[in-house]
């Protein structure tokens, strides 16, 4: 599902990555985690093309996306949830609305929009939670609502950046389990995290970067 | 699927949520189309103003005092077989005394005691040609000049005069027109940017759930046409007011000194102008957003 060749990250004379080379099978549940700077986050943002890689190839689903013009990068992004430590949700829309983007984008009908929203709410927890604005939500039910819109459009890979970073150990927990029956429905999941506690409660293959090279869990 | 539904859903909500900086774009762009209407106006009122004094040319033709007045009647009705000729009349010394006197009373007396012959016998012609070039006219005027009428006076210096001054307007107007729709379209792009900006972070999720570049730039393109007809509509109105109450006072007075009508701007450039209004607005709307990614990135 996901192939990285000697992939290489450079910020000026700051190298952020550094040949790293990975395999992600479909299906696969991946941590990505070490510490602050080691480049979870740059692999990640290369991921789903918010940067471009210094050097290397990348396969997502057998595309080289480091080759991906800028206004190609919707198809990749159409195919992937993306999950942030910050939710990224609209303030001023409604749960549904902001779930319903992404299936608004890709020009899906008003009605068939409800329903699909109505089924994930259910997976996430928030059933007849949809008329509701985020601010008014706790933080776990705010990051339910971002991984809701993640995995309405049923995409192959579910990407997510500290997912847990800004939540208490339950709802941390909550949002692990949803993360972990959707890779069970199939997805691929690749979260990078450095919260020990729940890579021992969730085990998975562990992908360890420092200072920008991949020292444990490759390729 | 069909996005378009969608883009249509979010260019009305924005238009709701940004009520404030929408009504200011358009207020922009319909000040900027009404100075330009004003303008256009008043080009148009000329132009028809040139356009009668050249369809309806009368030429005067001076006789000499010494052509003797049966001989006068003869290059009277000779000119009258010119088929460019609509009508030609005679007026004698005393006839033109009379009429002067007529239009300016203080003269009467002066006249008066001068006694006849003071003012000259001429040809009042009347020309058929509305089509007459400038340069026809000339030749025309030339060709019945003679030691018999050796002075034609069709007024045309005066005309060219004011021709020069509108081709001048012309010019300026042009020029003016430019500027207003450069200043027009730099506070328009400002205001659009600030509706841009505080939808920064939908934007921004848009893209990352898969939205095109067409489809997170359409709402603010539709919205700019929006705020150009709004803007369009306001100038038509406002410019529709300025000239019922401003100009139709001044109408009686045009009418009584040149013959002719006082105009609205016919439809074909009010159309112009509404065009421009929403060329503005899309305009505005292209270079706001394009200038919000280059910042973005």
């Amino acid at each position: 599902m996901i192939r990285l060749y000697h992939v290489s990250k450079r910020y000026g004379d700051q190298s952020a990555l550094n040949d790293v080379n990975l395999h992600v099978a479909k299906g696969e549940f991946v941590y990505v985690t070490g510490p602050s700077g080691a480049g979870k986050t740059t692999l990640l943002k290369l991921l789903h093309g918010a940067i471009r890689p210094t050097s290397g190839k990348m396969l997502v689903g057998g595309i080289d996306i480091a080759k991906m013009g800028s206004a190609e990068l919707y198809q990749l992004r159409r195919n992937m949830g993306i999950i942030f430590q910050d939710f990224k949700l609209i303030p001023r829309r409604t749960v549904a609305e902001n779930i319903g983007l992404a299936l608004e984008v890709i020009g899906t009908p008003r009605e068939q929009i409800g329903r699909r929203v109505a089924a994930v709410l259910s997976i996430v927890g928030l059933r007849g939670r949809q008329d509701e604005l985020p601010l008014t939500l706790s933080g776990g039910e705010q990051q339910r609502v971002a991984v809701a819109r993640a995995i309405v459009n049923d995409p192959s890979i579910v990407l997510a950046d500290e997912p847990t970073g800004n939540l208490d150990g339950a709802m941390a927990i909550e949002v692990m389990e949803i993360l972990q029956a959707i890779n069970l429905r199939g997805t691929t999941v690749l979260v990078a995290t450095h919260d020990a506690g729940l890579m021992q409660r969730f085990p998975f293959r562990v992908l360890r970067f420092r200072a920008g090279r991949l020292s444990e869990g490759g390729p | 699927m069909s996005t378009l539904p969608h883009i249509l859903r979010r260019t009305r909500r924005s238009l709701l949520e940004n009520a404030y900086l929408n009504s200011v774009a358009a207020a922009i762009i319909g000040a900027a189309l009404l100075m330009m209407g004003v303008y256009l106006t008043v080009q148009v009122n000329l132009n028809a103003l040139v356009s009668t004094w050249n369809s309806d040319v009368h030429v005067s033709a001076y006789f000499a005092p010494e052509v003797p007045e049966s001989r006068r009647f003869l290059l009277r009705d000779e000119l009258a077989k010119d088929p460019q000729v609509a009508q030609v009349r005679y007026v004698s010394e005393a006839e033109a005394a009379a009429w002067l006197s007529s239009q300016v009373e203080e003269v009467a007396p002066v006249l008066a005691e001068l006694g006849p012959g003071v003012l000259p016998a001429s040809l009042e012609v009347t020309l058929r040609s509305a089509e007459m070039s400038e340069a026809e006219l000339n030749t025309w005027a030339a060709g019945i000049q003679s030691a018999e009428l050796p002075e034609v006076d069709y007024g045309q210096e005066w005309i060219d005069r004011f021709n020069s001054f509108l081709s001048m307007l012309k010019a300026l107007g042009a020029g003016l027109g430019v500027l207003i729709l450069v200043a027009a379209l730099f506070v328009v792009t400002n205001t659009i940017y600030l509706i841009v900006y505080n939808r920064r972070d939908e934007l921004e999720i848009q893209k990352l759930v898969g939205a095109t570049h067409g489809y997170i730039v359409a709402p603010f393109l539709f919205e700019g046409v929006v705020q150009g007809l709004v803007g369009a509509a306001g100038a038509m109105g406002g410019l529709w007011a300025l000239h019922q109450i401003l100009f139709t006072r001044l109408a009686a007075q045009f009418q009584m000194g040149a013959g002719a009508e006082l105009l609205f701007l016919p439809p074909e450039m009010l159309a112009t102008l509404a065009l421009v209004g929403v060329l503005l607005g899309v305009g505005a709307a292209l270079v706001a957003v394009q200038r919000f990614w280059a910042q973005a990135a």
